[in-house]
């Protein structure tokens, strides 16, 4: 497994994600049905195998562990990325995330608004509920990589 | 002495009607306080406030003698010889800071060691860390048996080395077992040690007599004993105390100051640099005489009981790791979902408003050492109640439902 391969995955799982799943999400009715969805769509997101997890990657700040890799395309001014987490919320809510950033600009990613983004999708309970999960802290990993 | 009675006891505690929706089951890591803490830390402020020891003025003598007068309560509530061996400090992490820096420059000496277990709280072993390899101590570690109880065998064997040090919790935070303090202290006392227990779960859970222990140092946070936070006492024999080296300067713990050297003040000044946390003081031994009117007996046997019903409970889902031994255990339980991540039991339970820890409870080594990301840990207190068990057990079997479906 290559980032390349991991990237050419990811990619169609979050447009899955984002026009299948996200929709479902702001559907559902109880909270048991909503936590089911976001534990699926984590499921979509490809997984960053164990001896690609170098320490360098390890998102800090989350009670669960998190990886995020990164590429940037300098031809086209777009950054993407890989991540992964061992919990399966956090893994869900920061597939969300992704779908939302993956592919922007750098001015683009460097202005985006998280909490902004999540209210929109009327997901903002889940942002400030996950407060301590590291959904904050991937945030600021992924805007670091900006230049 | 009042005959123990639930409902009672929950009473004491305005948090609950506040909080009619939750399940508060994250009791070791911090405790709920009754009115009547809260009420001698308000009239404290309201009706006495001055600062301890200092002025000449009647209101500070005042303020003093109340603050004197909880160290007396916490010494006759561990039966300490004396008064001057109840240090106050914020809490276990800064007494077992203070034990380890005021050792390490006085009674250890290069080449030395010290044992621990590798069941501790990483209050009882980063301060150790900070000061071992700088000066040239080393750290050994009793490993655990299968059942993740403390190998006693081990415990021997490495007595033998001879270490000068031997510091371990009353009860472990993650697992609540009870460990067999009083045959541990004989023991490390035997080979020469000095002996320092972690009693931040203990105190809450037994009686502690430090004199029949014959413990050196045993040390607490008043938070987790319904007292608030900020505040925790350093018990030690008054030889040792003298011994250690402060690890604060400033007022009030020297007798005289000139630019060229300090002259300390006499126990327990000596050790608590500073203005003293005297509103926590004197919550802290509010909480201890609210406590005292109840038998300690009796609460441990409910707790017992609550354990005990949820121990059953967990009989009955399917797919679970249940780490806590269910013997001499102080009321917690840590347990794992089978290929879940405790941090996703821990939110699903959240969204219930069962409040739990999921994690690695600041005992990483412990963690690592069986590969687990870490436990949800299920701690009970007094004041829950049987309804409360139940409803935390249906929590768990839906969350398991939802992570598993
Ligand atoms: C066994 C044990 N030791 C030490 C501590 C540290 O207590 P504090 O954070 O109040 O200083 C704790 C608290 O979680 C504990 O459970």
């Amino acid at each position: 497994m290559t980032l390349d391969q991991l990237l050419t995955d990811t990619k169609p799982a979050l447009s899955q994600i984002y026009s299948t799943d996200l929709p479902e999400l702001s559907q559902a009715k109880d909270w048991q049905s909503k936590y089911r969805v976001l534990m699926q769509l984590g499921r979509k997101l490809p997984a960053i195998p164990e001896k690609m997890k170098q320490p360098s990657l390890l998102v800090k700040g989350c009670e669960s562990r998190a990886w995020l890799m990164h590429y940037y395309n300098q031809h086209q001014d777009q950054h993407f990325f890989v991540l992964d987490s061992e919990a399966r919320i956090v893994k869900g809510l920061m597939a969300i995330m992704l779908c939302l950033v993956n592919g922007m600009s750098n001015t683009d990613l460097k202005k985006f608004n998280l909490a902004q983004a999540f209210d929109k999708l009327n997901l903002k309970p889940y942002l400030s509920q996950s407060r301590g999960s590291g959904l904050n802290a991937m945030m600021e990993r992924i805007k670091s990589c900006c230049h | 002495m009042s005959h123990f009675d639930p409902v009672n006891f929950r009473g004491h505690f305005e948090f609950f009607q506040q909080n009619p929706d939750w399940v508060y089951l994250d009791n070791a890591a911090t405790m709920h306080k009754p009115t009547a803490v809260l009420n001698a830390i308000t009239r404290f402020y309201q009706r006495n406030n001055s600062n301890v020891h200092r002025g000449a003025h009647t209101l500070s003598q005042n303020a003093t003698r109340a603050f004197e007068q909880a160290r007396d309560d916490i010494a006759a509530f561990i039966n300490a010889k004396d008064r001057q061996q109840i240090i106050f400090c914020s809490g276990a992490t800064a007494a077992l800071n203070q034990i380890a820096f005021g050792l390490m420059h006085t009674v250890l000496q290069p080449g030395d060691r010290i044992l621990i277990t590798a069941l501790e709280h990483h209050a009882n072993i980063v301060p150790w860390q900070l000061h071992c390899a700088g000066f040239g101590v080393t750290l050994d570690i009793v490993p655990l048996t299968a059942d993740n109880k403390i190998d006693q065998q081990a415990f021997t064997r490495l007595l033998a080395l001879q270490p000068k040090v031997v510091s371990f919790s009353h009860i472990s935070n993650v697992l609540g077992h009870i460990q067999p303090i009083a045959q541990m202290i004989q023991q490390a006392k035997k080979a020469g040690a000095i002996t320092v227990v972690d009693g931040a779960q203990g105190i809450v859970h037994d009686r502690i007599d430090v004199q029949l222990l014959d413990v050196d140092f045993y040390v607490w946070s008043g938070h987790k004993l319904y007292g608030p936070t900020g505040i925790g006492v350093l018990y030690g024999k008054t030889e040792l105390l003298e011994q250690l080296k402060p690890i604060f300067g400033g007022g009030e713990m020297i007798s005289e100051v000139q630019f060229s050297h300090s002259l300390f003040n006499k126990l327990p000044f000596r050790l608590e640099a500073g203005t003293p946390d005297i509103s926590g003081a004197i919550g802290l031994a509010a909480a201890i005489n609210w406590l005292q009117k109840f038998n300690t007996n009796e609460i441990k046997n409910y707790k017992t009981m609550l354990l005990k019903q949820f121990y059953n409970g967990l009989q009955a889902i399917p797919g679970l790791d249940i780490l806590s031994s269910p013997v001499h255990n102080a009321g917690i339980v840590a347990l794992n979902v089978q290929g879940e991540h405790p941090a996703d039991v821990a939110e699903l339970l959240n969204q219930q408003h069962v409040a739990v820890r999921g994690g690695q409870h600041c005992a990483m080594p412990f963690f690592s050492q069986l590969g687990l990301a870490g436990a949800v840990r299920f701690s009970f207190a007094p004041y829950n109640t049987e309804v409360e068990v139940a409803t935390s057990l249906q929590a768990l079997a839906q969350a398991v439902e939802i992570l598993t479906a």
